[in-house]
């Protein structure tokens, strides 16, 4: 074996990768031949140097992994694209989510969002109509959305349409500005789930006032839809030791039927431990059907300590 | 050099993923939740080895193993379940290589106030050093690693990344892309020897 030949060969020794003869043939090369010691040398000290490059991928990221894909394959979730992230990905999947448990639950769930997107179109549509043939009269700055309530063609050949009018207005400020935080409360229970998702996922930084705090737990308790209340789940984070919250964390914990939604509260309940919590989640244990939950609330059980059955 | 128990597991089905797979293949979401988090850490590593970025490497976990779970029923047991997953995971992570070579974004490092910072510092298993000299050192190794790295070719970086961190033969990764375990050593020679060229100084 040349020297040229032994070059070739290193990384593929280091690794392994050569057969019992090839190895053999290498190390007597290597062990008369200052040159190809060194080079043997130094694919060790690279490879050295890359381990302290390796990356462990932290606990969280691969819990919300895994409660990402269960969602996903749970909802019948269609494809998320790559490309669609953070709130809007969030928002895309409890979507998901809410129109498969429409099947389940009845309409209740379905009109929501279906109102809001015939809305949406009406107002589209009439909005493009008007903005044709409005008066002059009608203010040229502002755009004007309608909703066509009902058509009705009169004797005289003529038509007579009731809409309802809404003028589009943008209202620019601070978070701290009191009249921003009253919209974004009033945007939190808009019709358009998309709305409530971006308004709460703002009120977050607000989670200090009251106002905003009892918000946040209002949207946790009764939004419909799973992405808005994740949101508010992140905006209660630093308040997760205040007992009012921990008192709705340990109701949607037992009644929320999205499991991201129980994953997340079950992060927030432990992170303050109380014995009452431990009581809540010794009972929950037995009962839970998910796999994934079933398996946090052990861990979490676990790490306080507690053993995992009631006696 | 980093072992994979997943990757060894792969190498031969054992029974209890072989029953895992065929259970999830009649329908039973436990069997694949199980089989998923047979796998699973070690995808999410490679992703983020290879992406360095915490939300790339969760869009591949979820597109990757969404996949699995859509094409389950077509897996007929003709390669271990390792490489057909492998070969599913490191498409889409190529994919996303090559995107990136073409947008020339993505750099390992982002801008800050204070100067450029590691994308993943706060993901690296080693903790600040108290020994500022030392600190420095693996500053600059950390900086020309990523260097040598974004040198490579999406193909270089996935065969080196799947022998040296993930710790698969050549021959399986040879199979997962498509290639002869030829075109694998090759693929790991030319890629150490640029990390060579790169790394002079440190190694």
């Amino acid at each position: 074996m040349t020297c040229d030949s032994i070059l070739k060969l290193v990384p593929l020794y280091y690794y392994g990768e050569l057969t019992p003869d090839e190895e053999e043939r290498l190390e007597e090369h290597v062990h008369g031949c200052p040159a190809c010691t060194l080079e043997l040398a130094r694919q060790r000290a690279l490879a050295a140097a890359l381990d302290r490059r390796q990356i462990v991928a932290a606990t969280m990221l691969l819990e919300d992994c895994r409660s990402d894909l269960m969602a996903a394959i749970q909802g019948g979730a269609p494809r998320v694209e790559p490309s669609v992230k953070g709130a809007w990905r969030l928002f895309l999947n409890a979507m998901a989510a809410s129109w498969n448990g429409a099947a389940g639950s009845g309409i209740a769930r379905l009109r929501q969002p279906v109102g809001a997107l015939a809305l949406i179109a009406i107002g589209f549509f009439a909005a493009r109509m008007i903005s044709t043939t409005a008066p002059p009269s009608s203010p040229s700055n502002d755009d004007v959305y309608s909703t066509v309530r009902s058509v009705q063609p009169d004797h005289a050949g003529g038509v007579a349409i009731s809409l309802d009018e809404t003028r589009h207005k943008v209202v620019k400020g601070s978070m701290n500005d009191g009249n921003i935080q009253r919209l974004l409360l009033v945007a939190a229970h808009e019709d358009n789930p998309a709305v409530r998702v971006e308004s709460v996922d703002l009120l977050r930084s607000q989670s200090g006032s009251t106002e905003v705090r009892d918000a946040l737990l209002n949207v946790l308790s009764a939004d419909s839809n799973a992405g808005v209340r994740l949101k508010a789940l992140e905006g209660l984070k630093p308040l997760a030791g205040d007992s009012e919250v921990r008192k709705t964390l340990r109701r949607v914990l037992l009644t929320d039927d999205n499991v991201p939604v129980r994953m997340q509260v079950i992060d927030l309940l432990v992170a303050n431990r109380d014995d009452n919590m431990v009581g809540v989640m010794q009972g929950l244990v037995q009962k839970e059907n998910n796999n994934s939950v079933r398996l946090k609330l052990e861990k979490a059980l676990r790490d306080m300590n507690a053993s995992i059955g009631t006696f | 050099m980093a072992q994979d128990a997943a990757g060894a597991v792969g190498a031969r089905v054992s029974p209890q993923v072989d029953s895992l797979i065929r259970a999830a293949q009649g329908g039973d979401q436990d069997a694949f939740e199980q089989l998923v988090r047979t796998y699973d850490q070690s995808v999410l590593r490679l992703a983020m080895n290879l992406l360095r970025s915490p939300e790339d490497a969760r869009d591949v976990y979820q597109e990757a193993f969404l996949r699995v779970y859509r094409n389950l029923h077509a897996f007929r047991f003709d390669c271990s379940f390792h490489t057909w997953l492998y070969r599913i995971v490191t498409n889409i992570c190529l994919d996303q290589l090559r995107k990136r070579k073409v947008r020339k974004e993505e750099s390992p490092t982002i801008e800050t106030s204070e100067g450029p910072i590691d994308r993943m510092d706060s993901f690296e298993e080693e903790s600040a050093h108290a020994d500022p000299e030392r600190s420095l050192w693996n500053l600059q190794l950390k900086q020309r690693i990523e260097i040598a790295l974004e040198d490579l070719t999406p193909r270089e970086r996935m065969v080196f990344e799947l022998r040296h961190y993930q710790g698969l033969r050549l021959r399986n990764i040879g199979e997962m892309l498509g290639t002869t375990e030829e075109a694998a050593k090759n693929c790991l020679f030319r890629a150490t020897q640029k990390m060579r060229a790169v790394l002079g100084d440190f190694t």
